[in-house]
């Protein structure tokens, strides 16, 4: 039997073993049921395609995080050789300027909401570090919801072809036994 | 309306939208399905979006081979002893054996990312397959695993 088992507030399409047993809650009427179920085959599809969109967000961050450990990096591994790096800057769309970069031990990272703060280039490397795996880590419980979603949507459109298919079986068992009863 | 034929708009709908590849037909032949059927429709329905996730990116990984490619091949032809490098958003002036050495190291990478890709599709393929069998064996015609 399927567990009520919740995740993230999503509850579980429980599983129909016997369609007529499944109905009596319906009044037996399929229609009826077919109703609910649409409703809430709806529902996990809306909840479906809002964390798809979350899903996409945090994917689009995950290269930004990548770009700025590769620059932290750059920095880390040129330190203390003495060497002066030449970097070309944009400085708006397609205007370059040239700078030229000495021994740095510290890198300014932008926190969001207008606020910088200067690190050293271990803390700025571990603090990034440290946000890239929180990014990998909550992209793939959002993969594994999204599974579990899947799951859901499967069972209850499953479930309504069943209800639907039990549906038309009656109604031909009615028919045939009218023309029975007419002959 | 025919009982049940909104049913059959929001399967087609679903499949439009390539996400809902198994398909119990509304078709009024009744089937019993258990509990294991069940499980067994949701894991293809899993590896079918698994499937298409790994194609996308094995669409991204070949169009960063090209691009690698592409570089190395303009680095052949390029006579200067300083390139430009992106780093992150601004261009760091390096080497040309430099930059060589980090294309190869990038392409390196990319070669195994692609491979490791195509065994996973390989293994999704696979168990597609055993399911494919496994259901249509009992459903017949009822159940349709196919995408349009």
């Amino acid at each position: 039997m399927a567990s009520s088992f919740q995740r993230r507030g999503i509850p579980v399409a429980s599983f129909v073993e016997d369609v007529p047993t499944f109905l009596q809650q319906y009044n037996s009427d399929p229609s009826t049921a077919l109703t609910a179920l649409q409703e809430k085959l709806q529902q996990y599809k809306i909840a479906e395609m809002k964390l798809l969109g979350q899903k996409r967000d945090l994917q689009s961050k995950i290269p930004d995080m990548k770009k700025c450990l590769q620059i932290v990096g750059t920095l880390l591994a040129k330190r203390g050789s003495g060497e002066v790096m030449k970097m070309d800057f944009e400085v708006a769309e397609g205007i370059y300027s040239q700078a030229q970069f000495e021994d740095t031990n510290s890198v300014c990272l932008w926190l969001g909401a207008n606020v910088m703060l200067e690190y050293t280039c271990e803390e700025a490397m571990e603090l990034l570090t440290k946000n890239l795996d929180t990014a990998n880590t909550s992209l793939a419980a959002m993969v594994e919801d999204l599974y579990f979603l899947r799951d859901q949507i499967t069972t209850t459109e499953v479930t309504i072809a069943r209800v639907f298919n039990w549906d038309v079986h009656q109604r031909r068992k009615q028919r045939s036994l009218k023309v029975d009863e007419s002959s | 309306m025919r009982p049940g034929s909104f049913f059959s708009a929001e399967v087609s709908e679903a499949r439009r939208r390539r996400e809902s590849v198994v398909e119990i037909l509304g078709d009024g032949v009744e089937t019993e399905v258990t509990w294991e059927d069940q499980q067994n429709i949701n894991l293809f329905g899993r590896l079918n979006n698994k499937f298409h996730e790994l194609e996308d990116e094995i669409k991204a990984t070949k169009d960063m081979a090209e691009n690698l490619e592409d570089a190395s091949n303009e680095l052949i032809l390029a006579d200067e002893e300083e390139m430009r490098y992106q780093v992150g958003e601004v261009f760091r002036h390096m080497p040309k054996e430099e930059v060589e050495e980090r294309l190869e190291t990038l392409k390196e990478e990319n070669t195994q990312e692609l491979e490791k890709l195509y065994k996973e599709k390989d293994s999704v393929l696979g168990k597609m397959a055993d399911l494919k069998k496994i259901l249509y064996g009992k459903f017949n015609d009822s159940i349709n695993l196919e995408e349009a």
